[in-house]
């Protein structure tokens, strides 16, 4: 069986699972990490979004194999640090989370980014969550959370 | 002094953020097996036998053999079966579970089980109608006699796909004593808890129903989850461990309920002013394989025939048709989203074949305060729509790009729609069906306990009733808890639907706090029960669909701006801007979010969610082919709350759910008249449709 | 019992494959979802797959000024693509609107190359740009130009012991360039219709002109026929043949019925398309 190895949370760990295994099931199911959700398993909704070194991605089409040697940071992950506490706070302050099923996943995409770009204009927030559907909100507390967090967090990212 | 606008942590928000929250495809147990369900391949037919292969160990069919009691769930009528015995009417219909510990087992047995069907013609048309409603106010055949013109037009809307990004699931397991308790994801505790009692034939302490976090509902899971949980019940009866079972997207796109689609024709007899005498309605829903709660949304889109406007005789008539298709049902705004697209055009295509100008035409028709209402009932309480009107028009320049975008060659529009949403159950369905009841309870350490079944599915029940106790009590949020809905410790509060949750059960929680307030005994235990009483001035009649209807009606007012690519006809959202008439704002950042969150779903009901069916079998079925919209799809919101506040409601508040859903297809498909200068009779308007407008003429 | 392997470089691919037949994945964004299973299970993989994404040897991104081309190592992510300066300006625009920012992240060309959807919107461009597809094997390379590549709806002309390696994209002096996507909404969509035209012009002759349609055809329809007819006339001339070109851009296509649209939008909008274009000319 491979054993495949990567860097979770920063911990590095090893898993000898089958390598197609999808990083959501993973993550889920072997590691019991639920912050990260399935809302459709075709790479069209976001909700299973994590960081692949820094980046995001879908892990429900993210293969296991895929996770050899890279930096993979769930919403648990992220929930320890500094940023984490920025973005959580202005999701607050502007209503950017109603059911919370998408949430996790925005706020995800949202560090992705803010460390690729720590000042983005609107249309360029919209264009980096672009890939997480949410039906509750119309996205425009959430484009304002992300906004709040680029603002306060100046510096962190 | 609290106010009730001022927005509130919400109690939620750290765990939904961190993914901590728990819903039920988080949830694990020891010794848990999992299920999954065989369905129908054909649209109609007998089932003449179903081979299964030999279960491995521990592996288990559940079908309408093992139910215990009664093979219906229970909804208004009983022709909805828990597992079908020999019948089956539509593609997807679930015939029986495979449960068992290992997923790929579980599919490899799937795989090997042989239905022999004896299939027949199914019907998709609207022919079999099993439901008739029609009600009448004034005298519309006297009116006809008058010098009238007589105009008349069909409008038809498709189905739409609740599309919340928590797919449906359930978990059930036995509690010591052989206890039924169920867990996932639902708006109604007690509708399942009573669906399973029902089927069990158990009694009332023997059946538990918890609500995890939901993540996202809006409707979709107001009576589907009854089905799977009377299923997964009738399983853990027999099998006697934790089970759990997920629909994925697809699965849960093919075989839950959705909105009904919808053919209304409207026909308008006006007279010589220009004043509509009458208009004579005919709605045609299609309810799918079975009724559910066909009939109510049936009601809810004949009472809607006038929107906000007066019409002094009327004539409505409608009827639920059975067709070999998914069931369809509760999605917000229940039937009257349909009626509303439907007369919202039509006056504004009255005014164009008169030759009118339209916002004219239909203020000359705009409600007032002590009209009578569609059914004779009476709007007793002030409306503010001609000030939410304009302050809309002046928030969006309505009237100068109404003009400047009706010119030839401009594929710019702008659309304004005026709605309103009658808040909770038609007539005296909340003291003849639901007489629901609130308790309180403050412990010794005067921490005061909601024990209420409101679901919080986003809407932020969770935080706003929990606030409303605090402000009557005059005590801080942190001193009051309300913990997720537990059948077992929460009386029946009604389900969290119909736009209800903040006036009926927070009126009712204001009252038991009113009363642990003036009675209140420091460190000492108190219980308080408090029951809805109607108020005196609801008259209803169910039987001829006379009085009123609703005890209070919240109002809005949506305008939304397109542009139109003249190449490809797609549609654009340019803006959007809405005011609301909600009686008070409980938290006003979250009914914001409410706002913002119902136009887009409206909005998108007018213009993009398109899902259809080719005898019988759903052609968009996942994600990637039913498109909602993304962040990219939606322009930037203003929302305006004006404050009108209803007497008989917590601090004011009136209903918000629902109203902000109802006005967004017709403002959209509005503006893409104005657009593309004809007239849209249907939705969605997708670029295809829009396409067949223009080159059609 | 499927094997999974990992390599560790180029030429352990390239043996994997030569032993037997097996997948090659890269992000896995297309085949990871054609191929998945139930929640919680392994997808349904009948042959074994073989992991390349991580391979730094054909991550790369680089210009190759002998051939004037630029050239993508099959592991280059598009996003990294979308990025680059030199990758030209329509390909990046049409990467812009593929998909969403998470899939950009895993996605690959030579991904979509191998998919050949016949919705694939980067081999409209790629088609476009008469760009190349190096395929290698332990027996060597073959260099294939994308239009012989592509045989069929998701067909490709790649035998059982060959990977794509690399995609060489000639970089053409054209600054003039027009990219249409029609998809469902404005991010992750797939396209019902997709369009890229590209020219150049010359002393006031348009000696370069390349048009090329999406999602209305097994396979990206472009017409040299049409495209040398077009060559060395003035823009006005163009201009005035529009009706013929109208006539054989309609033969070019045969859009179709599905989940999405139908056939008649599809093709109205592809003539509006090629209309737009050749009237906004200058």
């Amino acid at each position: 069986m491979n054993k495949i190895r990567f860097n979770l949370n920063g911990e590095d760990v090893t898993v000898a699972l089958d390598p197609s295994l999808r990083l959501l099931d993973v993550l889920r199911d072997y590691f019991q990490l639920t912050g990260t959700k399935e809302g459709c398993g075709e790479g069209e909704c976001g909700a299973c979004s994590v960081l692949v070194n820094g980046r995001v991605v879908n892990s429900c089409c993210f293969p296991l194999a895929n996770a050899k040697g890279k930096k993979i940071l769930t919403i648990e992950g992220l929930a320890k640090t500094k940023r984490y506490q920025v973005l959580k706070d202005a999701f607050h302050t502007e209503g950017g989370s109603q059911c919370g099923i998408c949430t996790p996943g925005m706020i995800m995409a949202a560090e992705s980014l803010l460390s690729i770009n720590p000042h983005p204009s609107d249309e360029e927030i919209r264009i980096g969550l672009s890939g997480n559907l949410c039906r509750c909100t119309g996205y425009n507390m959430i484009i304002k959370a992300v906004q709040k967090a680029a603002e306060l967090g100046a510096g962190l990212w | 002094m609290f106010d009730p606008k001022k927005s509130t942590p919400k109690v939620d928000h750290e765990e939904k953020c961190s993914g901590e929250a728990k819903y039920v495809s988080d949830i694990v147990f020891d010794n848990m097996l999992f299920a999954k369900t065989v369905r129908s391949s054909i649209a109609k037919g007998k089932i003449v036998n179903i081979s299964v292969p030999k279960l491995p160990n521990g592996y288990h069919v559940v079908d309408h053999q093992d139910v215990v009691k009664e093979n219906y769930v229970k909804m208004v009528f009983t022709d909805w079966p828990v597992f079908p015995v020999n019948r089956v009417n539509y593609i997807g219909e679930p015939i029986m579970l495979v449960v068992g510990p290992d997923k790929l087992v579980i599919d490899k047995i799937i795989s090997q089980v042989v239905i022999n069907y004896e299939e027949e013609e199914p019907v998709f048309d609207l022919v079999n109608s099993v439901a008739h409603k029609s009600f009448k106010k004034g005298n519309f055949a006297e009116a006809s006699r008058r010098n009238v013109r007589t105009i008349k037009e069909t409008f038809d809307t498709g189905y739409q796909e609740q599309a919340y990004i928590e797919p449906q699931g359930m978990l059930a397991y036995l509690e010591e004593g052989g206890k039924v308790t169920l867990m996932g994801s639902m708006q109604c505790p007690y509708y399942i808890k009573n669906a399973v009692i029902n089927t069990l034939g158990y009694p009332e302490d023997k059946v538990r129903v918890i609500q995890p976090a939901v993540g996202g509902a809006f409707g979709g899971k107001e009576e589907f989850p009854s089905t799977i949980a009377c299923q997964l019940a009738t399983a853990v009866v027999k099998i006697k461990q934790p089970i759990k079972m997920i629909f994925e997207r697809e699965e849960d796109m093919l075989v839950t309920t959705k909105r009904h689609p919808s053919s209304i024709t409207l026909e308008a007899k006006i007279d010589q002013n220009n004043k509509v005498l009458g208009i004579k309605a005919d709605v045609g829903l299609d309810a799918g394989a079975y009724i559910g709660l066909s009939a109510v949304v049936l009601s809810r889109a004949m009472l809607a025939v006038t929107d906000a406007y007066t019409i002094d005789n009327l004539e409505v008539s409608g009827n639920v048709y059975i067709t070999n298709t998914v069931p369809t049902g509760a999605f917000r705004g229940f039937g009257s989203p349909q009626m509303i697209f439907a007369i919202e055009m039509f006056m504004t295509h009255l005014a164009k074949d008169l030759g009118v100008d339209p916002f004219t035409f239909r203020l000359n028709h705009l409600v007032k305060q002590g009209d009578l209402t569609s059914t004779s009932g009476l709007f007793r309480d002030p409306i503010i729509m001609d000030k939410m009107i304009a302050k809309a028009t002046e928030m969006s320049d309505y009237h100068r790009k109404t003009k400047e975008y009706a010119k030839p060659g401009v594929f710019k529009g702008i659309g304004m729609s005026w709605f309103l949403h009658g808040c909770g159950f038609t007539g005296d369905g909340e003291s003849t069906h639901i007489k629901s009841r609130v308790r309180l309870v403050k412990d010794e350490k005067d921490i005061v306990h909601l024990y209420i079944v409101a679901v919080d599915m986003g809407q932020g029940a969770k935080t706003s009733l929990k606030r409303v106790v605090a402000m009557v009590l005059d005590i801080p949020n942190e001193q009051v808890v309300f913990d997720y809905p537990d059948t077992d410790l929460a009386p029946d509060s009604g389900p969290t639907v119909a736009s209800r949750t903040m006036m009926i059960v927070g009126g009712l929680l204001a009252r038991a706090a009113q009363k642990l307030k003036d009675n209140w005994k420091k460190g000492e235990y108190q219980e308080i029960i408090e029951q809805y009483k109607q108020p005196d001035y609801i008259q209803w009649d169910e039987r001829k669909l006379q009085g009123d209807a609703y005890p209070s009606y919240s109002w809005g007012v949506n305008v939304v701006e397109v542009e139109i690519s003249p190449v490809t006809y797609e549609v654009q959202l340019k803006g959007i801007w809405s005011v609301y008439d909600i009686g008070k704002a409980i938290d006003e950042r979250m009914v914001i979010g409410q706002a913002d969150g119902g136009i887009t779903q409206g909005i998108a009901y007018g213009y993009l969610e398109n899902m259809r069916h080719e005898k019988g079998k759903l052609k968009q079925k996942n994600l990637t082919d039913y498109i909602i919209p993304t962040s990219m799809d939606m322009p930037p919101m203003e929302t305006i709350i004006m404050d009108n506040p209803f007497l008989y409601g917590p601090y004011g508040a009136k209903g918000v759910g629902e109203l902000t859903f109802v006005g967004g297809a017709p403002a959209v498909a509005l503006a893409i008249e104005n657009a593309i200068k004809r007239k849209v009779n249907r939705i969605p308007a997708t670029p295809e449709y829009i396409m067949e407008l223009i080159n059609n003429e | 019992m499927v094997k999974h392997i990992i390599p560790n470089n180029l030429q352990e691919v390239l043996e994997v494959l030569n032993a037997g037949p097996c997948h090659i994945m890269a992000g896995g964004t297309d085949l990871m979802i054609q191929k998945r299973n139930t929640a919680g299970t392994p997808p349904k993989f009948t042959k074994d797959v073989c992991y390349i994404a991580n391979l730094e040897e054909l991550n790369y991104i680089k210009k190759d000024d002998k051939r004037n081309s630029i050239v993508i190592g099959a592991c280059s992510k598009l996003e990294d693509m979308s990025h680059h300066p030199d990758v030209p300006d329509l390909l990046k625009e049409v990467i812009r609107e593929i998909g969403s920012p998470g899939i950009r992240h895993s996605a690959t060309l030579a991904g979509n190359i191998a998919n050949a959807s016949p919705a694939g919107d980067s081999l409209v461009a790629l088609y476009l740009y008469d760009a190349e597809v190096v395929v290698s094997s332990v027996d060597g390379e073959r260099i294939i130009p994308i239009e012989k590549f592509i045989t069929g709806v998701r067909k490709i002309d790649l035998r059982v012991n060959e990977l794509i390696k690399e995609i060489i994209i000639p970089l053409l002096p054209i600054t003039k360039y027009k990219w249409v996507k029609v998809g469902g909404r404005r991010a992750d969509s797939i396209s019902k219709v997709s369009f890229a035209g590209i020219y150049l012009v010359n002393f006031g002759l348009v000696s370069d002109i390349r048009l090329a349609f999406g999602s209305v055809a097994a396979m990206v329809a472009r017409s040299h026929e049409l495209e040398n007819s077009l060559k060395n006339h003035t823009i006005e001339q163009i201009i005035d043949d529009l009706p013929r070109i109208l006539e054989e851009s309609n033969k070019l296509i045969s859009p179709i019925d599905d989940q999405r649209s139908n056939k008649v939008y599809r093709r109205k909008v592809a003539t509006n398309i090629i209309e737009s274009f050749i009237k906004g000319m200058k």
